[in-house]
């Protein structure tokens, strides 16, 4: 045998060893994870139990109030003798030992922060400094490992350590969007309203996924953002200028007309015009229908399109002329919107399609008919 | 006699040769995918997707979901669409020409009036007869488009035409989402502003329990093919398309799932309606129309997005569709052979082109021929037995491991069969699917071969049992 095919014989052979060789370690792979994986959630699960039991005590014990001209330091020192046993306890352990019953302090102590407030979350946070969680989160926060910065940066937010601000700040210049994601979550917590500032002034290009992180941020914030967003128009970036009109618009700011009527007419980015363009339609006020009457025959598709859209939704019966004779010129989706948006100019807007209906080339009459049908269901379901 | 006994034994090392390369190809597969599923689990662990139901921001999404002759399943199907997660979409149902009663039920289950919405035909496709709306606030968001038969890519094209936003999700009626699969797989597109295309991962709903066009308990067939086709969706998802998906070569998003930009769906042309691989003659379009406008683009898989179907239980069926899958793949090969090997197409053109050729396409030729010339060998008894031998256990040892190593990275990752006893089912499949059921397969896919150059175009019927409700 070896002798008729020595060349493909050793060829055959060497792969039969390291198939063989492969099977076996990825069945051997696939057990050891499994088994590990039980001890280790089996292990955990015991040790979160003794941790949050003994956590719930220390948090909710009573301390013995302090004369009132007692030092700041006081306080800690108090803190120290509550955290003191599991601290020993921690240090006394092996370093493997330790790993993973600091790993269940973390995540008790997390859960903890979630739901805590007053005197107790700031003993919290208290011992989160004193059992080293901060500082390590903050040297993670240099690893080469975009998971460990991003990871660290959501444990500075979740353990609520403004020693980590600056960290936080640093890392939304990061090259990897999610640690620049975790940074922005973890300095509103950390900073609230006023992180918008620093979210603004440094991020750059935002993805579309960061602005819908963004944007639950700030419709809780509301009214409160508004300032930083009006700023953030001016922003050198595009990507912010553009989230910031949207917000406004969101929020329904009426005294952002003004700021969004001067990005209208001077923002050099188109795109940034049209979304400034539709914003003044959502916010429905007429000091905008002059300047969108205009823009309404810019060359630009996008700001034109935009332009009817919002004259639409202002819906004010002086823009029917333009927009009647505009309908016949134009074709596919700008034809649709210039319907839509006479539908929505009153009684004499529907009028007019009524007209079309009748008559007129059959696809503006076909339109017509669309934007009627539309309009009746809208009014059926209020 | 010595000229035929040197070409056997020359085709012999051929075969060698061949084995070694797809091998070393498989294994380095293999320990790619572990890396990206890695990456993606990672990347996934920060993204809180809830945000995607709460924000104003959110991209509206289009599903379209052609239906033909879906009467008894048409009504459940779209409940279960219209109950998903996700903040604004619509569905688009296209009744394409069905001759029993899918667009009755539809009109009298929804309430459903002939709509007077334009029909703009940007993709060329076979006349549309009705718009359907609903009277219902609640189903306000349902469109059933009626048309004249043209296939599945017809339909397509047409609920291209329909939709109203600019993400489409391409899903076959039959196909059950689950209720965050929308979140996840809209998540690349806000990510990457470059993002045409996205696939998602799909499972087989086979022995799994289903209430309400919901799965609610992962488990396995009783029959053996189901099983089989499991392991042979984790080795084709979590394994191929990982790797493809990691360098933008992929090629494929399955028909039963995957999301696209609608605009640049309509700007490539939508779906032909001549090929049988209308799906992943798309993706290998929109790849090649990209590269050659010069536009920076991604085309992504995501392994966690499910949607379940229905494998084919009997060898018939399943017959007919890998039948068709090979005929779809031999043909976008064909129309699309300007790329291959053609550094203007990039990683298209080197890499994944090469591999669905020589790998995927010939494979089983390759394979078919081996056991044709085995039997000559034997026939003239020049065979060298304990090579032969020696050869199939090598052979089989890698089978199984790649399907072992498949059910690990499932088992890493995403953990969807829970029990111990699936899992070493799993695991046996490595084994026993070397005997029968991959001569079969390759048998089916030569047969490919064969109906495509006989001109053989059409899908062939596929008869569904229907997903079963309330068993374990």
């Amino acid at each position: 045998m070896g002798t008729a095919y020595p060349i493909e014989f050793l060829i055959i052979m060497g792969f039969a060893a390291v198939a063989t060789l492969m099977v076996l370690m990825i069945s051997l792979a696939l057990i050891i994870h499994k088994a590990i994986e039980f001890q280790k959630s089996w292990r955990q699960e015991r040790l979160y139990g003794i941790y949050s039991s003994a956590f719930a005590q220390i948090l909710l014990q009573e301390l013995p109030s302090l004369p009132p001209n007692a030092k700041t330091s006081a306080v800690f020192i108090q803190y120290d003798s509550l955290i003191s046993p599991i601290k020993q306890r921690l240090v006394a352990m092996t370093r493997g030992r330790r790993k993973v019953h600091k790993e269940v302090l973390r995540r008790v102590m997390i859960d903890f922060a979630q739901d805590l407030s007053g005197e107790p979350s700031e003993r919290l946070v208290y011992f989160f400094y004193v059992l080293g969680f901060v500082e390590e989160q903050l040297r993670l926060m240099k690893s080469r490992h975009w998971w460990i910065r991003a990871h660290a940066a959501r444990e500075i937010g979740l353990v609520r350590a403004r020693k980590g601000i600056a960290s936080l700040t640093a890392a939304l210049e990061d090259e990897h969007p999610d640690v620049r994601n975790q940074a922005i979550q973890s300095l509103i917590v950390l900073v609230g309203v006023d992180a918008l500032d620093i979210i603004f002034g440094v991020s750059r290009n935002l993805s579309q996924w960061t602005e819908i992180e963004l944007t639950v941020i700030i419709m809780n914030f509301r009214e409160e953002a508004v300032p930083y967003l009006i700023t953030a128009l001016d922003s050198y970036d595009d990507s912010i200028a553009s989230f910031a009109i949207e917000m406004l618009a969101e929020i329904g700011f009426i005294q952002a007309v003004d700021p969004l009527l001067r990005v209208l007419q001077t923002h050099p980015n188109t795109s940034v015009r049209a979304s400034a363009a539709e914003a003044l339609g959502r916010l429905g006020d007429g000091r905008a229908e002059q300047a969108l009457l205009t823009f309404a025959f810019n060359p630009h598709k996008g700001l034109r399109v935009r332009s009817i859209e919002a004259l639409g939704r202002i819906g004010t019966p002086a823009a029917l002329p333009l927009l009647q004779k505009r309908l016949a010129k134009s074709e596919g989706e700008e034809q649709t919107t210039i319907a839509r948006a006479i539908g929505k100019c009153g009684h004499e807007g529907r009028l007019f399609l009524e007209q079309c209906e009748q008559s007129g080339d059959s696809l503006v009459s076909a339109l017509a008919s669309q934007v009627l049908e539309e309009l009746g269901s809208e009014t059926v379901s209020g | 006699m010595a000229t035929v006994e040197f070409l056997l034994h020359s085709y012999f090392f051929f075969v060698i040769g061949y084995f070694v390369v797809v091998n070393l190809t498989y294994t380095f597969f293999l320990g790619m995918s572990f890396r990206e599923i890695l990456y993606y689990m990672r990347h996934n662990s920060f993204g809180n997707l809830r945000l995607l139901v709460q924000s104003e921001l959110t991209p509206p999404v289009s599903i379209l979901a052609p239906a033909y002759n879906e009467e008894p399943t048409v009504v459940e199907s779209v409940k279960s669409l219209l109950k998903l997660n996700y903040g604004k979409y619509e569905v688009v149902v296209i009744n394409d020409g069905s001759k029993d009663g899918t667009l009755e039920r539809l009109i009298t289950e929804f309430q459903m009036y002939p709509s007077r919405q334009v029909y703009h035909g940007l993709l060329q496709a076979k006349p549309v007869r009705g718009i359907y709306k609903s009277h219902k606030p609640a189903y306000r968001n349902l469109v059933v488009v009626d048309k004249e038969n043209g296939g599945k890519a017809d339909a397509l094209n047409v609920g291209m035409n329909v939709a109203q936003f600019e993400y489409v999700c391409a899903i076959d009626a039959d196909s059950l989402l689950e209720e965050d699969s929308l979140q996840k797989v809209v998540k690349p597109f806000l990510e990457d502003e470059t993002m045409v295309a996205v696939g998602g991962i799909v499972r087989i709903a086979n022995g799994c329990k289903v209430v309400n066009g919901r799965v609610v308990n992962v488990g396995l067939s009783d029959k053996l093919l189901p099983i089989i086709q499991v392991v042979e969706y984790f080795r084709a998802f979590l394994s191929g398309r990982m790797i493809w998906h990691g360098v933008n070569g992929l090629l494929i998003i399955s028909g039963a799932f995957g999301m696209f930009k609608r605009s640049a769906v309509i700007e490539v042309g939508g779906y032909r309606h001549d090929t049988v691989g209308e799906d992943m003659e798309l993706v290998v379009r929109l790849h090649r129309r990209m590269r050659e406008w010069k536009r920076p683009y991604r085309i992504a898989f995501v392994p966690d997005p499910v949607c379940w179907t229905e494998a084919p239980e009997t060898r018939q069926m399943l017959g007919r569709q890998r039948n068709r899958w090979h005929r779809g793949l031999l043909d976008t090969m064909l129309l699309h052979k300007k790329m291959f090997l053609n550094p203007k197409y990039g990683v298209i053109g080197l890499a994944a082109m090469p591999y669905f050729v020589i790998v995927e396409l010939f494979g089983p030729l390759i394979e078919f021929l081996g056991y044709l010339i085995l039997i000559v060998m034997i026939a003239m008894n020049i065979l060298n037995v304990e090579m032969m031998i020696l050869f199939f256990i090598v052979a089989l040892f890698y089978g199984v491991m790649y399907s072992v190593g498949a059910v690990l990275l499932e088992e890493v990752s995403f953990q969807r069969y829970p029990k111990p006893s699936d899992l070493a089912l799993l695991l046996s499949i490595g084994v026993i699917e070397n005997f029968g059921y991959r001569q079969m397969t390759m048998w089916w896919r030569v047969k490919g071969f064969w109906d495509y150059f006989r001109g053989k175009k059409s899908w062939g019927t596929m008869q569904r049992k229907g997903f079963a409700v309330g068993r374990a």
